[in-house]
């Protein structure tokens, strides 16, 4: 068979911290300012401590595996994994392997295949590592601090699917609230292979993007040396951002062994129906749902409402700027120019500041006319880079346009009067011509014209004539 | 203080102890005001060192107080020091000590052993004349076996009864904090103490706590099932006897005493319990590697390198066989017919305790096969002797039974104990049997 035809086959292994206010087995806070502020006994493994599991995070992780379809195990346990790491005070880490919180669930895509989720467990965070001077520094902060682990089965044909998929996870988690989407970074172990040859791991790469990079990296190592005649190693790599190359770490001849026993501080945990329907009954709307509803409620189209609710924060915006102004405005004024703004300056929305009422002031005078949609998406750029309240800016910028101010009529008469040619083929109907008037009187008006009100001033001195 | 000055000779002299409290502190009220407590050193005491035994923990000193210890000081206890011990629990003799720790002799023969691994608690609890328990910790028969040879009132609650927090681990779903006492009294008192609820031990229970300081000697009406098994081979017939003896005098005050059998228990009990144990002990200690606990050495090579370093010049030599074990038998390959095998039969041996507890109040044998060994013949023991001869103690802290070693009659001088098991959660009846027994015997 020839390796073109030979379809790629890719797992995924994202971890992802919840937001909750402790630990996963203590108090500690998970948000430590100075370096190793927010531990104990607990969390620095001290002999004599024991875990006490956090029933928030259970919450948060039953809420994540309801969304993704899973099926929630009504008794799971924690295990210990162990192997020496300096990242881990105990060499041993608290996780799931027997049964998990939640199995057997799936994300669609938007061609609606599904990729099946083979489980999502509880874990706990190790220590930070940080590499310095030649130096390891170790930070517990984050040591104990709860991730949940969402593995997929190898469902997903290619980088890009890859991306698709952790982009839909991540949405489906922005709107869920259990994490904080500035702050934290997906991480994901990505599985590759090559139908019928051996499965390489590329472990804890950071954010899509590099997820994507690696994968496509990868499939074209593996493709190249396949049809070089080589085979495939198991082994388990790492992805180098700079170079965008993946890199050996190691061999594996088996599986890495990590002599699981059943944690035996912890008693098995129990989620009966009544913890399970007071869990069930905090899932906000989904992002499909919301979708679904905007274009009932907002008339929008499918396409839209979809990029709308592709992120909490987006969705958000949206609705409530659309109390203000009318939705397709709304709608066009976020998708495209803002997120345009976002792309273009490599900016997720999630890091960046934007008030529902700052963006309605914004809409609002665009709406009026009182801005143009130049100045308007001007406003946008430095709201987003500088924080500037887009109102404000306009103000100080003068480029409000106060409706008496410019003598419109005067310039709509001297435009027309200037450019005979193109009135008599405005007149045959020719809309390229009207255009470019408007455009005249734009420039003379410094933009502070509305071009609405332009139109209606040329029809109407048009007709005259 | 009596007790202090009591305890500076036990250490000098018997090795009882592997610190002492610098700063004791009397209290006048509450129910241990005046009582010396004497504290396993596996078991966290703040600002005191506390090795459980190791050479690697030799510079530990807790930030915390064990939930146990916390309880002794509301009662008004006196921490007494930290009481000699076989490292991590790793023993039957107390013989298998961290470099420049304590080896507890026995104080009735310092020739002797006190038997492991609680060996200094229980020494010193023979040894103290001034008011005095001990805080020690069984996981497979560390308190009823050094209770045994030492002729000491060891008891030990069911497992979850008293909270573990600050309980440096040996192997978690095993072990137990229990009290010893000259008599079964002294030790109910601190018993009743300990137990109770706490959150910060998931394992813990939330039961009513039984007023075992205030139970009654009572023999009539309860029925005591002799388990055939520990009577037979293996055990030494005077010990047998002794215990026969003391069985027959409960029979007389009114017991009613009937053979029963445990014998899976007797088979598979020692093989289960040392798989669990190894294999969780295992993981317990590998955090002692020199990176946050633990000594330390030259950093060199690899992190790898020199936690093996570490590990190999701080850990003794029954430390590293039960790491090795442990760690085999968790092993992929090899998990599915050691470690999850002996939790199966680890579910197996507790029916067969359960059946037998239809008709039995508790069950009755000797605690050990035979009586205090002398250090010279503990040296000529395997490794498999030396397990074996935890075949009678085995079975109860497999199943997290509550049990009780009483002195009965000496055998040559030497001490003898009478074992008594009971139901989860029945530290009543144990004590109310144990108390008759211990009126109607004399040592």
């Amino acid at each position: 068979m020839k390796i073109d035809s030979l379809p790629t086959v890719i797992g995924l292994e994202s971890h992802v911290q919840l937001s909750t206010k402790s630990k996963l087995f203590c108090a500690c806070p998970t948000r430590g300012k100075e370096p190793n502020s927010a531990v104990c006994p607990v969390c620095l493994g001290h002999p004599g401590s024991k875990p006490v599991l956090n029933k928030t995070a259970v919450e948060m992780a039953a809420k994540v595996a309801l969304a993704l379809n899973c099926k929630v195990n009504p008794s799971f346990f924690f295990s210990r994994k162990t192997y020496f790491y300096p990242d881990m005070s105990k060499n041993f880490q608290i996780t799931q392997y027997e049964i998990p919180l939640s199995e057997n669930g799936f994300v669609e895509l938007d061609s609606g295949k599904k990729i099946r989720i083979r489980r999502l467990h509880l874990e706990e965070d190790p220590a930070a590592l940080i590499h310095e001077k030649g130096f390891t520094l170790v930070d517990y902060n984050r040591a104990g601090i709860p991730l949940i682990e969402i593995v997929t089965e190898p469902d997903l044909a290619s980088a890009r699917e890859a991306r698709e998929f952790l982009n839909k996870l991540w949405t489906i988690l922005g709107f869920l609230d259990v994490f904080s989407p500035g702050e934290d970074v997906l991480k994901a172990d990505c599985n590759l292979s090559i139908s019928g040859h051996a499965k390489v791991e590329i472990k804890n790469v950071s954010g899509f993007q590099a997820v994507e990079r690696a994968l496509l990296a990868e499939e074209k190592r593996q493709r190249e040396l396949l049809s070089q005649g080589e085979e495939i190693r198991q082994q388990t790599r790492g992805f180098d951002d700079k170079s965008g190359r993946t890199v050996l770490q190691r061999e594996k001849e088996t599986e890495a062994d990590y002599g699981y026993i059943f944690e035996p501080d912890l008693v098995s945990s129990t989620i009966d129906s009544k913890w399970m329907d007071a869990i069930r009954s905090t899932l906000p709307e989904l992002p499909f749902q919301k979708a679904r509803r905007f274009v009932r409620e907002f008339g929008l189209s499918d396409y839209d409402a979809k990029v709308l609710c592709s992120n909490k924060k987006l969705s958000d915006l949206f609705e409530s700027v659309s109390k203000r102004v009318s939705p397709g405005l709304g709608s066009r004024f976020l998708s495209r120019e803002l997120l345009g703004i976002l792309n273009f300056n490599r900016l997720e929305i999630d890091s960046v500041a934007l008030s529902e009422k700052e963006l309605g002031d914004l809409l609002e005078l665009l709406e009026s006319g009182k801005v143009s949609e130049k100045n308007a998406k001007q406003a946008a750029i430095e709201y987003v880079l500088s924080g500037v309240a887009p109102k404000v800016f306009l103000e100080k910028s003068g480029l409000l346009i106060d409706l008496g101010s410019v003598d419109t009529e005067k310039i709509v008469e001297s435009v027309l009067l200037a450019n005979p040619q193109a009135v008599s083929e405005l007149k045959q109907g020719n809309q390229k011509s009207l255009n470019f008037l408007l455009g005249q009187m734009m420039r003379q008006a410094k933009g502070k014209a509305n071009p609405r009100e332009l139109q209606g001033f040329i029809e109407k001195k048009i007709k005259k004539k | 203080m009596k007790i202090m000055d009591e305890a500076l000779v036990a250490k000098e002299k018997f090795g009882l102890f592997n610190a002492i409290n610098p700063n004791p502190k009397a209290f006048s009220k509450g129910r241990l005001a005046g009582i010396g407590i004497s504290v396993k050193d596996n078991i966290c005491v703040e600002g005191l060192p506390s090795t459980a035994g190791s050479a690697i923990l030799s510079n530990y000193v807790p930030v915390f107080n064990a939930t146990v210890i916390e309880k002794v000081l509301a009662e008004g206890g006196l921490i007494v020091g930290k009481t000699s011990q076989d490292e991590f629990g790793f023993g039957t003799f107390s013989v298998n000590i961290g470099k420049g720790l304590s080896m507890p002799k026995n104080p009735v023969d310092p020739n002797r052993s006190c038997g492991g691994s609680s060996g200094g608690a229980a020494g010193f609890t023979r040894f103290a004349s001034a008011p005095h328990t001990a805080l020690a910790e069984s996981t497979g028969g560390s308190i009823a076996c050094p209770a045994a040879f030492c002729g000491v009132a060891g008891f030990t609650p069911t497992y979850g009864r008293v909270s573990r927090f600050g309980l440096i681990d040996y192997a978690n779903s095993l072990d137990k904090i229990g009290s010893m006492g000259k008599t079964v009294s002294k030790a109910s008192l601190l018993l009743e103490i300990l137990m109770g609820f706490d959150p910060r031990d998931s394992t813990s229970v939330n039961q009513p706590v039984p007023e075992i300081s205030n139970a009654k000697p009572v023999l009539k009406g309860k029925t005591i099932g002799i388990v055939e098994e520990f009577f037979g081979d293996g055990i030494d017939s005077k010990v047998s006897k002794s215990c026969e003896n003391a069985l027959d005098a409960a029979k007389s005050a009114g017991a009613k005493v009937v053979s029963v059998s445990l014998s899976k228990n007797a088979r598979f009990g020692v093989a289960a319990y040392y798989l669990i144990a190894m294999a969780e002990t295992s993981t317990n200690l590998a955090k002692y590697c020199g990176m946050r606990f633990g000594q330390s050495l030259p950093l060199q090579g690899h992190f790898d390198d020199f936690f093996s370093r570490v590990r190999s010049e701080f850990f003794g030599a029954e430390a590293k066989r039960r790491v090795i074990l442990g760690t085999f038998s968790r092993m992929s390959g090899y998990r599915d017919a050691y470690y999850l095998k002996a939790l199966k039969a680890r579910s197996a041996l507790m029916k067969e305790y359960f059946e037998v507890f239809k008709h039995c109040d508790v069950v009755c044998h000797p605690t050990m096969p035979f009586v205090a060994p002398r250090f010279s013949d503990i040296k000529k023991l395997s490794p498999m002797q030396n397990y074996a001869a935890d075949l009678c103690t085995v079975p109860a802290n497999l199943g997290g039974f509550p049990h009780l070693s009483i002195p009965v009659k000496e055998v040559e001088k030497l001490p003898v104990g009478l074992m008594l098991t009971g139901k989860h959660f029945d530290e009543l009846s144990v004590a109310e049997i144990g108390k008759g027994i211990e009126s109607v015997v004399n040592p």
